[in-house]
């Protein structure tokens, strides 16, 4: 029973950075835009998180100055591939060496010195850790909380308003949209943006909030699990979560049955997750189910080019 | 040689064929020009562990021996990368060139080939040659007063540490961590979790919280990141640090921390590579607590003078080898004999080792 409530309630804090990115590479690559650059802008958001508190910043803002700084780095990769219709998979690889590059020439001062971070809810609130309950929730954090929230806004917004569904328009044909009268340009733009955002909140979320410091290379190839993560969710938020709360508790379950001494081979487990994508993707393909791959994702839209 | 008796073309002849013989048997090796240290680091040269406690045995080679060392860092783990700033510096006519990653190892043997004039020094590396050594501590020691220390500090008798890959290194540490709490009290069950990666704070912080969820309440870590150690600062548990004094990071609960000097090694081998007098291990340099190349960080608040006074004691056993982490009576984890009384593991088997010690509980992928 302790096993299990200790495993319940870590889940969470390796779930929630993960989500954070995906839910930014689903906007991003809805509208089209293919963005592998989620290792390079999570890096620059857990930089710029760490060096706003040990700067003496609160938690809160060192979150979203992560995710400002994150979004400044994702404008580039915009006017590289919206703009200037650069290759979308070049430009998020240089993305990825830009972020990490200059992390890790930024950051020098700030490696390796421990901060406060966000407050848990069992801190803000006084719960009672004696109980099952208290045990799970106390040490969570409020952005933790509101994930599952922004799950069901992102998909009610993307599924059921007008302007998700442009988005979703600009990602499948952008042809037909922009005869529709949608701005293309525009649109991928603020969908770039947007994936900047919760990258960087993502990546500021492992420094501020988990690990309370911060140390160069320090996502560690989360970006990756997330874009791996997009394509097991299908594009969909909801399925995102599932998928992130599946990898989060797979990733747990490794240094807790270790703790109990348990026999289980260790390196197939880690690589349960994976598997587990490899699977889902299979399944779905010999089911006959589209892949839910925006139709135009990763290609480069010219108005004069017939498509 | 008084005897004018002696031709003198007799002794030359004699003099040619000893010092044929000595470069034969043992390495012999003469610095050519003024001396010029170069350390190559594979990340950050300040990274808050591992190379930050070579940094600082740059810095003491800098200040005790009066000359110039100069610095490059994020030279990936790549023969071709290596090489390229290998011949760079001894273009510059640099001669001593020191290695800091495992990774290293294998080019800078091909350098130390191309290069017989130049000195190559190879930190945690496996090759060795007439101008190379390799050098590593025997970090086992530290913590083995470590679990002394733990043991004194429990009151669950479990205590906690996580650890990087099951690799030699790593488990002579787990091992001789546990059998220092053993030698306090023979009940104490040591928890042991690899993360499998060497720096990745976020996971060493998780890992760190499933090892208190099992009831340890002494933590220490065999990784560089502080996270761990503020975890266990925020639950009020004893804690440990490694490579360099983790005060900082725990500075109510920690304990002490199992930290390199490597100015010990450092400082007197470049000294010996510069007067000439310098003879690299055949198997490479694997100094203990008897040079200091291994000691403890200033203790914690927290600790005892009793505590304190117990592991003075052992600590001077081991310097004077009375005392070995390894000695025997030694049991498996599974209860299988590993060392009689006795008797004790050789280096050999130290660098091999691939299981857990009885009273460890853990997974050993190492193993599988």
């Amino acid at each position: 029973m302790d096993f299990l409530i200790g495993w319940l309630a870590i889940i969470p804090s390796y779930a929630t950075p993960l989500l954070l990115a995906s839910l930014g590479l689903i906007i991003c690559e809805r509208a089209g835009v293919l963005n592998l650059g989620a290792e390079g802008l999570m890096a620059v958001g857990a930089m710029t998180g760490a060096i706003i508190v040990l700067s003496g910043g609160n938690p809160w803002a060192a979150l979203g100055g992560g995710a400002v700084a994150a979004a400044a780095l994702a404008l580039l990769f915009g006017l590289a591939t919206v703009v200037k219709r650069a290759d979308h998979t070049l430009s998020g690889l240089a993305i990825v060496a830009i972020g990490l590059g200059m992390t890790g020439v930024l950051g020098r001062p700030y490696v390796q010195k421990t901060f406060p971070g966000i407050e848990t809810l069992g801190d803000l609130f006084g719960i009672d850790r004696g109980t099952v309950f208290g045990r799970i929730v106390a040490v969570q954090d409020p952005v933790t909380i509101a994930l599952p929230l922004v799950v069901f806004a992102l998909w009610w917004w993307l599924q059921k308003t007008r302007s998700g569904l442009r988005l979703t328009a600009v990602g499948e044909n952008p042809a037909a949209a922009d005869v529709a009268g949608i701005d293309i340009q525009l649109t991928q733009l603020a969908a770039v943006l947007a994936s900047g955002v919760l990258c960087g909140l993502a990546g500021a979320y492992l420094s501020v909030a988990t690990s309370h410091v911060w140390v160069e290379g320090m996502v560690a190839a989360r970006g990756w699990v997330a874009i791996a993560l997009v394509i097991f969710a299908r594009w969909n938020p909801a399925r995102a979560l599932l998928g992130a709360l599946l990898f989060g508790a797979a990733d747990a379950l490794v240094p807790r049955l270790q703790a109990i001494g348990a026999d289980f081979p260790v390196y197939l487990t880690m690589t349960a997750p994976y598997i587990l994508t490899l699977g889902v993707l299979v399944l779905s393909s010999l089911r006959g189910k589209t892949s839910g791959e925006p139709g135009f994702l990763g290609r480069v839209y010219l108005r004069q080019d017939k498509h | 040689m008084t005897d004018t008796k002696f031709p003198k073309a007799r002794a030359a002849c004699l003099a040619a064929a000893m010092s044929l013989l000595a470069s034969s048997t043992a390495w012999g090796f003469t610095l050519e020009g003024p001396p010029k240290v170069a350390f190559i680091y594979g990340s950050a040269a300040l990274d808050g562990g591992w190379n930050e406690a070579l940094e600082a045995g740059r810095k003491a080679v800098e200040e005790q021996l009066q000359i110039e060392v100069a610095v490059t860092e994020n030279i990936p783990e790549e023969a071709t990368k290596l090489r390229a700033a290998i011949d760079l510096y001894v273009k510059r006519g640099f001669n001593i060139i020191v290695g800091t990653t495992y990774g290293y190892s294998a080019p800078m043997a091909e350098a130390a080939k191309a290069y017989p004039n130049v000195a190559f020094l190879s930190a945690s590396g496996t090759e060795n040659g007439p101008n190379m050594e390799s050098f590593y501590a025997r970090t086992y020691q530290g913590w083995y007063l470590a679990g002394i220390a733990a043991a004194q500090a429990t009151k669950t008798k479990k205590i906690g540490i996580l650890a990087g890959f099951p690799v030699g290194v790593v488990n002579w540490d787990i091992n001789s961590f546990a059998l220092g709490a053993r030698s306090v009290d023979p009940d104490i069950e040591t928890i042991a979790v690899f993360t499998n990666s060497w720096w990745d704070p976020v996971k060493e912080g998780q890992v760190a919280q499933a090892i208190l969820d099992q009831k340890a309440d002494v933590l220490a870590t065999n990784l560089s990141a502080t996270s761990p150690l503020d975890v266990a600062e925020k639950a009020g548990t004893p804690s440990f640090g490694f490579q360099l004094d983790m005060s900082h990071a725990a500075p109510k609960t920690i304990q002490t921390s199992v930290v390199f000097r490597w100015e010990k090694y450092l400082v007197p081998t470049i000294k010996e590579i510069i007067d000439g007098s310098w003879k690299p291990e055949e198997y490479g340099a694997f100094e203990g607590m008897d040079k200091g190349v291994i000691d403890l960080a200033p203790f914690g608040p927290g600790v005892s003078d009793e505590t304190k006074a117990k592991i003075e004691a052992a600590k001077q056993q081991i310097i004077a080898g009375t005392l070995d982490p390894f000695q025997g009576p030694i049991n498996k984890q599974d209860g299988s004999v590993l060392v009689e009384a006795g008797s004790k593991l050789d280096d050999g088997a130290l660098w091999s080792m691939d299981y857990f010690v009885e009273g460890i509980t853990g997974t050993m992928p190492a193993k599988q």
